[in-house]
């Protein structure tokens, strides 16, 4: 008897990945050197650094709209900071606790006041963008100043040859692989996320975990921000009105993060970052226009969510009580 | 003699002739006749602003300039901020139109949204001024830049610094529904078209966004790296395009033009860091000061609002190494605002 | 004196009102109600002429336009998905409205009519692939999202110049967007008649009922024969069709395809549902919820950005007031039921004199013996819960049973059981009309008719509304007992309109008026309230003078009588109060007197609790459920009573074997028939000095000489 063949979404998107990948290493001049390689992780580094904080969320069965207010508004203080004459360690030190006291709102309202994430982090993320807007930044492109100076080596320049924003990924892909898998409170929110209800009867302390969650969300977005400062010299926070939020929760479930929890890796995040870049760095290169990429972009996607709902059909059965 | 003699009645006629004469002798003012109703056509008229959204270079030096040139007249100055939600902008402009103030100033999102409202708004007797986006709508006055005229210089610039060079540019747009990047687009088509030499190897658009301006320029550089110009759109989205070129180690080889407000941090110290070598300054404080010129005419002039229109473009200011450093080519918000 | 003020204070203070208008559904959406109404009076306090007729229509336009996208989305929650791509789907719909109409050259009807076409097919694309091909509601529409958008993009790149360059002056089209009719806007109009039309679709029609049992539970409403597959497709249809609705006004209105319209318009319609309170998840949720959640949201952003706030202003205080929405929603909704379980129960002041004396020895009608220690007992340990028992002229035996059958023992041994007719509800009084029809009240469901070939057809299950009642009481929730007059009118009880069958004891510690008699007319088929406001109405008897009804307050303790009929006609007299038990049915005996079942005896603490309501109230809200204090059914006894009130006998089980509880007898040839809603048996006692042919009905009906 064969065993029957049978691939999930994770394998389905990396096999869609490695023949796109194939497609345009054969037919596109230039994709396939080790430059372009460079570039195309290059391009999708704080995509993938976004992606391993909402990973975090969603294997919790939760989801964070607020990611790119995290993104740009404690980084963009920093800036602003420095630009107003406070030192570079004071506001970055500013900035840490404003993410934390962030993420620690979040938490509050998801795991002690119940409200549904996707609704608490919708309102928390409008919260944070227009506390920049209002109160902490002048104009919303904050730029760079000289008191910043060497710490644009954070999203610039190379260590050992492979640019600094792709180490930034790979350092942060480490740390999020070490939490989720060698520590407890990793396997407490793939409990969690598994069944809420059975690990809190088993006495994990769901709520406080919720919270952490919440927390290391919002430093990773913060993280991910000050590397894209770092990288384009300067922080537009009007990013918050960018779409972004949307091809972050793409990077994460078509890599294979169910959003109802419990599922999923880092692997995951790097199988879904690297199909998304591969596809914008081959049509950049046949310099498509950005509606034309952002539909074929769509249309793949589609095919690989139709493909894996004929692989691993659903049905009314299988199906999860409030799972959207 | 005897009469001269008698100094009192000499003293009498003195002073009769004096005060007779006096009025006329002293010095006198002058009173001008059009300053009272010039001024009392200013006072207590309300002028209602509605930008795109606050925060960002143009429509805060707008608003200052603005701001400190009517407020001295009496004249209210609300901000009705539509925070890049054109339907909460339609709104607001909508709601304006039955709140009835003298004077709206109007920044469109695209040329079609408010052109509906807008023509209303002057039915019902308000002075509509645009700015810098114009809409489809003509009303009594456009403040702003020439779009086809800044794609074109921008054009020039580079199709200049390439020659005897590759002759490869890239452009990296705004947004492609907008307005702007379309008219833009359309001055850049323009010089190329009499440049059939120069090779467009991407225009893509990045969506206003300096993180997909880097990507795409990273990418075009990786495939041409000896790319010679870049026109971009706007310099708020090509410090992206600008990092990518450093990064590239192509500073000072590939060429880079832009356009925006002319805010210091955000024009002037990029060139003179080497980021861009070429940004169009549509000078934010003098469009402010023209606007206010032209509310205050339009309130004065007593013409009935859409009876007459014209447009007011700026004169931009090139902005390079050489004049990077003058007081006069950039300004600073927070000295707009003082 | 105190007495006296607990009684008046008992009598006019209508405690009962407040547990039943938070048990109505609409009090889910009391908080959004509430913050409305806060949100709007803020700003008519800080903004002039916010309220303003010119005003309420700029808003009425763009919350109609946002309302019919809200619909949509409403329904798609509701059925257990979401649906992010709207705000493309309005923008698509937009541009196929204007090219349709300004470079196409198209008719308005045309265009309105291919618009609609046009959501609909975008939204059955989302459905297709989230209903047929089961994908995730949330990530397939996230992706369609991004391919509308580009679609979008690419097409406006095109043809925007046309459509900006037109300036259509067509008056019916303008109408659609600037239109009014008496003052309000197209658009609200067109809302308003829809949103009424969706109100009772989801609330009245079986589709509505179908997409809330989907989102409710997906597997038990596939189990149950529903097309959970097609239901799902046809919301997202819905909800593309129901956003081009609002695309086509919104076209009309601003005839714009700008690059940002329809950007970010699923996060401001996502946000109004959810805030008005129609949870993510599916299974609940109304229109009512999702137009509140539209205005609030709208007010709260027009409203500020008209008080000259930054976006970045406008942005923190929509976030906290949404947050702090959210927070006291989520308390509201989960602590709801937790208050109406606790004020649900609201005892009165009930008052009774010492009840007759019935110990041995004491005398009196009620004295104790023990003539029902030898009752037969028929169907031992095979019926449960035989109520009300009655006997054809055949001499058959029926009784009702806990598993909702009506169970016959065949004459004349009685040991043959076989399955009558099947109900499905429990059955408790029963009646044979002339043409020999079981009339049966069934706990829960109503008043139903058995042919004598079994086959079961619903007699009546509603009533008259009353107009001054909270609780909907036009549905029938308790059935009792019943008897038919010789016109062929149907009077039954029913004991409470506010408890269900299984919480009958509840309505005794409340001692409250909460029962009626109806009367159903067998000749027309109408059914109306005859007498409300009684405690626990249980047996009825029509009175042998034809014209009136004997009825039993179960906790009232007494006897009444109600004249429908002849000089009297619509009093009620006491024929005997202060019973020392609770009355259950009453039924005629052979000798043209009554008998009667006392279904439990009173006790000296209930009757002191029952003085007490604030200690009842009390108990009911700190003790559990079977730590109360409950009227006492396990002993009871029949009496035989005249028309006077006059209580002639009395037969007791003194040791409590045979019958623990009695709440019905019927005299049958000579027999005594006893049943007990607890008991497993019915009983069977030989009377001494009874007419040996005496059959109720047939006496009746006049079949017996």
């Amino acid at each position: 008897m064969m065993k029957r063949f049978r691939l999930n979404q994770q394998e389905i998107v990396f096999a869609v990945f490695a023949l796109l990948f194939l497609v345009f290493s054969i037919f596109l001049n230039g994709f396939l050197t080790a430059e372009n390689m460079l570039t195309l992780l290059q391009n999708v580094a704080v995509l993938g650094i976004l992606g391993l904080a909402m990973a975090i969320v969603v294997i919790g069965r939760g989801i964070d709209i607020s990611l790119i207010a995290a993104l740009a508004v404690p980084p963009g203080l920093v800036l602003q900071m420095v630009q107003n004459g406070h030192s570079l360690p004071f506001s970055l030190l500013t900035a840490v606790l404003l993410t934390i006291a962030f993420g620690l709102v979040n938490g509050w309202l998801i795991a002690y006041a119940e409200v549904p994430s996707l609704f608490a982090t919708l309102a928390t993320g409008l919260l944070l963008a227009g506390l920049g807007q209002a109160a902490l930044f002048q104009l919303d492109v904050v730029q760079w100043s000289a008191g910043m100076n060497g710490f644009e080596r954070l999203g610039q320049g190379t260590i050992l040859g492979i640019p600094t924003s792709i180490v930034m990924f790979a350092i942060a892909c480490i740390v999020v692989a070490i939490l989720l898998r060698q520590t407890r409170w990793g396997a407490y929110i793939y409990a969690i996320g598994d069944n809420p209800y059975a690990a809190r009867v088993t006495g994990i302390p769901s709520r406080p975990i919720i919270v952490l969650q919440y927390v290391i969300a919002a430093l990773i977005g913060c993280f991910a921000g000050l590397v894209m400062a770092a990288s384009v010299n300067s922080m537009p926070t009007r990013v918050f009105n960018s779409t972004l939020i949307y091809d972050v929760i793409l990077v994460v479930v078509l890599g294979g993060i169910g959003l109802s929890g419990g599922r999923g890796g880092v692997l995951n995040v790097i199988i879904g970052t690297l199909l998304i870049g591969t596809m914008l760095n081959g049509m950049t290169i046949m310099d498509m226009s950005y509606a034309g990429q952002n539909l074929i972009k769509g249309v793949v996607l589609l095919l690989a969510v139709i493909t894996d709902s004929f692989l691993n059909p659903r049905n009314e059965e299988t199906a999860q009580q409030g799972d959207i | 003699m005897k009469n001269f003699a008698n100094p009192t009645r000499t003293a009498l006629a003195v002073l009769a002739f004096t005060a007779l004469a006096g009025p006329a002798l002293a010095q006198q003012g002058l009173d001008e006749p059009f300053q009272k109703p010039f001024k009392e056509a200013l006072t207590g008229k309300t002028v209602a602003y509605v930008p795109v959204a606050m925060n960002f270079d143009l429509t805060e030096g707008w608003y200052a300039g603005l701001k400190k040139e009517l407020e001295p007249f009496g004249v209210k100055f609300v901000i009705r901020d539509a925070n890049w939600n054109t339907n909460a902008g339609a709104q607001a402009v909508t709601s304006l139109i039955s709140e009835k103030p003298a004077v709206m100033v109007v920044h469109n999102p695209d040329v079609q949204t408010y052109a509906k409202l807008l023509q209303r708004a002057e039915n019902e007797g308000i002075y509509v001024i645009q700015i810098n986006m114009g809409s489809a709508y003509r009303s009594s006055a456009f403040v702003g830049a020439n779009w086809i005229e800044i794609g074109e210089r921008d054009t020039e610039a580079v199709v200049k610094a390439c020659e005897g060079k590759s002759n490869k540019i890239a452009i990296v747009q705004g947004a492609l529904s907008a307005a702007a990047s379309a008219y833009t687009l359309k001055g850049v088509e323009n010089v190329l078209a009499k440049h059939p030499e120069i090779k467009v190897v991407s225009s893509q658009a990045a969506d206003w966004d300096a993180a997909k301006a880097k990507a795409i320029t990273q990418t075009v550089l990786k495939q041409n790296p000896d790319l010679c110009g870049i026109v971009g759109f706007w310099d708020g989205m090509d410090i992206g395009t600008a990092a990518a070129v450093k990064e590239a180690g192509l500073t000072g080889k590939v060429f880079l033009a832009t356009s925006g407000g002319g805010e210091r941090k955000g024009a002037c110290e990029l060139v003179k860091s080497g980021a861009f070598d070429l940004n169009l300054s549509y000078d934010v404080p003098t469009q402010a000061a023209q606007m206010a010129g032209t509310i205050k005419w339009l309130l004065s002039s007593g013409a009935k609002p859409g009876s007459i229109k014209g447009s007011e473009y700026t004169t931009l200011i090139p902005i390079t190494k050489e004049n990077a450093d003058s007081q006069t080519s950039c300004w600073n918000l927070s000295d707009l605002k003082k | 004196m105190r007495d006296t003020i607990t009684r008046l204070r008992y009598r006019y203070w209508p405690d009962h009102l407040l547990g039943e208008i938070l048990s109505k559904r609409w009090t889910e959406t009391a908080i959004p109600v509430i913050l409305l109404l806060i949100v709007g009076f803020a700003f008519s306090r800080s903004i002039d002429n916010f309220l303003s007729p010119a005003s309420l229509a700029d808003t009425a336009r763009q919350a109609g336009e946002i309302g019919f996208i809200a619909l949509g989305l409403a329904l798609v929650v509701i059925v257990g998905g979401i649906d992010l791509s709207v705000g493309s789907i309005f923008a698509l719909t937009d541009f196929c409205a204007l090219y349709l109409l300004d470079v196409a050259g198209w008719s308005v009807p045309a265009v309105v009519l291919a618009t609609l076409l046009c959501g609909a097919l975008l939204g059955a694309v989302n459905g297709i692939l989230v209903g047929y091909l089961r994908l995730r509601a949330f990530i397939t529409t996230l992706i369609t999202l991004i391919i509308y958008r580009s679609a979008y993009d690419l097409l406006i790149q095109r043809y925007s110049n046309a459509i900006a360059s037109a300036f259509p002056d067509i008056p019916s089209w303008d109408f659609i967007g600037a239109g009014s009719v008496l003052g309000i806007p197209t658009v609200a109009l067109a809302y308003i008649v829809i949103a009424v039309f969706g109100h009772i679709f989801m609330t009245r029609l079986r589709p509505g009922w179908h997409i809330t049992a989907i989102g409710g539970s997906r597997r038990s409403a596939y189990n149950s024969g529903i097309p959970v597959r097609r239901t799902i497709a046809l919301c997202y249809v819905a909800s593309g069709a129901l956003t081009s609705i609002g695309a086509l006004f919104f076209a009309s209105r601003l005839g714009t395809v700008g690059g940002d319209i329809g950007v970010g318009l699923e996060v401001i319609v996502l946000t109004a549902t959810v805030l008005g309170g129609i949870t993510l998840g599916g299974g609940k949720g109304s229109v009512a919820k999702s137009a509140v959640g539209v205005l609030i949201v709208l007010l709260i952003t027009n409203g500020l950005t008209t008080m000259n706030a930054r976006g970045g202003v406008n942005r923190m205080a929509l976030a906290g007031i949404l947050l702090v929405a959210a927070m006291v929603d989520i308390r509201w909704q989960k602590n709801r039921t937790r208050i109406i379980s606790k004020v649900y129960v609201a005892p009165t002041y009930h008052e009774l004199p010492p009840p007759p004396p019935t110990e041995i020895g004491q005398g009196g009608p009620f004295e104790q013996n023990d003539k029902l220690r030898d009752v037969e007992a028929i169907g031992l340990g095979r019926i449960e819960a035989p109520e009300d028992v009655i006997l054809d002229r055949h001499d058959n035996l029926y009784a009702g049973s806990r598993h909702g059958d009506i169970m016959r023992f065949l004459a004349p041994d009685y040991q043959k059981m076989e399955v009558f007719a099947h109900i499905g509800g429990q059955p408790l009084g029963m009646a044979f009309d002339r043409e020999d029809n079981l009339y049966v009240c069934i706990g829960g469901m109503g008043l139903y008719r058995i042919t004598p070939g079994g086959t079961v057809e619903k007699a009546t299950d509603e009533t008259n509304r009353s107009m001054r009642s909270v609780n909907d009481d036009s549905r029938l929730r308790l059935a009792d007992d019943l008897d038919i007059t010789d016109d062929g009118l149907i009077f039954f009880s029913e004991a409470t309109v506010r408890y269900e069958m299984d919480e009958w004891p509840v309505d005794g510690l409340e001692a409250r008026g909460n029962g009626r008699i109806i009367c159903y007319d067998t000749k027309t088929g109408t059914t109306r309230t005859e007498l409300r406001g009684l405690k626990f109405p249980n047996g009825i008897c029509v009175a042998s003078d034809g014209q009136s009804i004997l009825f039993a307050e179960t906790f009232g303790c007494s006897i009444k009588r109600y004249w429908f009929a002849g000089p009297k006609k619509g009093q009620v007299e006491v024929v005997m109060d202060n019973l020392p038990g609770y009355p259950d049915n009453i039924n005629l005996a052979s000798d043209g007197n009554y008998w009667l079942a006392l279904v439990g005896m009173r006790s000296p603490s209930l009757d002191l609790a029952w003085k007490m309501p604030g200690f009842r109230r009390r108990m009911a809200k700190r003790v559990p459920v079977d730590e109360w204090l409950f009227p006492n059914i396990n002993t009871g006894c029949v009496v035989k009573f005249n028309e006077q009130g006059k209580i002639v006998e009395s037969f007791w089980d003194l040791h409590g074997e045979n019958h623990p509880m009695i709440t019905s007898m019927r005299e049958h040839r000579g027999y005594l028939y006893l049943g007990g809603i607890l008991n497993n048996r019915i009983g069977r006692y030989k009377l001494d000095n009874a007419d040996p042919n005496f059959v109720q009905y047939d006496k009746r009906w006049g079949k017996q000489s």
